[in-house]
């Protein structure tokens, strides 16, 4: 498992641990079923505040990314049909600070098409 | 917000003719870690001494819950208050006597190889830390203040001591109040940062509104004088200035690269700006 933590990010933190543990579970990280760390051990190994973990671990829940049976912890869910649009998703928003970037330094989109056509020869 | 653990008003302290807290009001909620931060000197020890009952105010009231009377609240200082000649063991008897506690946690003092012969004067400055801190927490405590102990801990204490705290806070919804001035280990666990100048509080903000509220513009230009500059470093060809409070709209009035910074830096920043308007006044 390799969860990183922007400390910069104005991302609020519970939000980036959200992400963090739905790119582990879409990358495959994470599998279906997979015991979540506890609260207090992610929070000592991010070096986060307790309440910050809960706080993104409720929201997991509640997103049906993650369960939990009283007393033997979360275990990661892999909601069924939902994983591809979510890969989506991710690659999208990812695709859209890569353009904003490319904007930013002067490219058009007809460069990008150019430059997507180099790479895959 | 929940019921506050600790409610301070109009809280004013003086040493001799110097002022050193004036007219201070503030709460903490229960379960809350909050970092208190400012210039050396400017009263933020005297703060948390006036919290943990040590020093007696000369006006304003202190109000705690119930459950942080008496021995709920630990404070931890670097001016660690051991007996020297006593040993190891002594120390955890006496603490056990007068805070009424059954069952003293040694883990942490078995980690780090101390004996409960050794003698306290013998301790380095992170066993002593270490030590301290298993004494206050075998309390329990519902408040814990910690006053600059982490810089003059070697890098595995230091972690030990932060997890150790992570750990409290998650067992127990303890309020963490700390005064701190290296950050960088512990800048994503705070909900709450202060920054303490000329007595009171002039900054008072949720961490995660302060990560938006403040970027860096590094420029050789000067900067127009329209924006919010809380602090600014001039001296090199590159110059560094701290716009706060920043809000989105800047970002359409002005072709400059709004960069985002950590608490860490945040801080610096604060209290360099606490600097330059001393210089100025």
């Amino acid at each position: 498992m390799n969860l990183t933590i922007d400390a910069k990010s104005p991302l609020p933190v519970y939000q980036q641990v959200i992400q963090a543990i739905k790119l582990e579970v879409l990358s495959g990280g994470l599998r279906d079923g997979d015991l979540l760390p506890s609260i207090r051990d992610l929070a000592k190994l991010l070096k986060l505040n307790p309440n910050t973990v809960a706080k993104a671990y409720y929201a997991l829940e509640a997103e049906g990314f993650s369960e939990n049976r009283s007393g033997s912890g979360s275990r990661v869910r892999v909601p069924a049909g939902r994983q591809d649009s979510l890969r989506k998703a991710m690659l999208e928003s990812e695709f859209k600070n890569f353009l904003e970037k490319a904007v930013s330094l002067g490219f058009a989109l007809e460069d990008i098409k150019q430059l997507v056509e180099r790479i895959k020869k | 917000m929940n019921q506050p653990i600790v409610e301070v008003r109009d809280l004013s302290l003086s040493f001799s003719r110097k002022k050193v807290i004036d007219g201070l009001s503030v709460s903490f909620p229960k379960g809350e870690w909050a970092v208190i931060a400012g210039r050396n000197g400017v009263g933020k020890s005297t703060l948390l001494r006036a919290l943990s009952g040590v020093l007696l105010p000369d006006a304003g009231t202190i109000v705690l819950a119930e459950e942080a009377l008496a021995k709920k609240i630990g404070f931890i200082s670097d001016a660690l208050s051991l007996f020297e000649d006593w040993t190891v063991e002594r120390a955890m008897a006496f603490h056990c006597r007068v805070f009424d506690i059954a069952d003293f946690d040694d883990r942490l003092l078995k980690r780090l190889g101390l004996s409960q012969k050794d003698r306290i004067k013998n301790l380095s400055a992170g066993e002593r830390a270490i030590l301290h801190l298993s004494l206050v927490l075998s309390q329990k405590p519902s408040l814990l203040l910690v006053d600059e102990v982490m810089h003059m801990l070697d890098p595995y204490i230091r972690e030990l001591f932060i997890e150790t705290l992570i750990e409290h806070l998650a067992a127990s919804q303890a309020t963490v109040l700390t005064v701190n001035h290296t950050f960088s280990e512990i800048e994503k666990i705070p909900e709450r940062v202060l920054v303490m100048d000329g007595g009171r509080f002039i900054i008072d903000e949720t961490t995660e509104a302060l990560r938006v509220k403040m970027k860096k513009i590094v420029s050789r230009d000067p900067l127009p004088e329209t924006l919010p500059c809380f602090f600014r470093k001039t001296d090199g060809i590159y110059k560094e200035y701290y716009i706060y409070p920043f809000r989105e709209e800047l970002l359409a009035d002005h072709a400059l690269d709004f960069q985002d910074i950590a608490l860490a830096e945040i801080i610096k920043a604060f209290i360099g700006g606490g600097y330059e308007q001393k210089r100025m006044a």
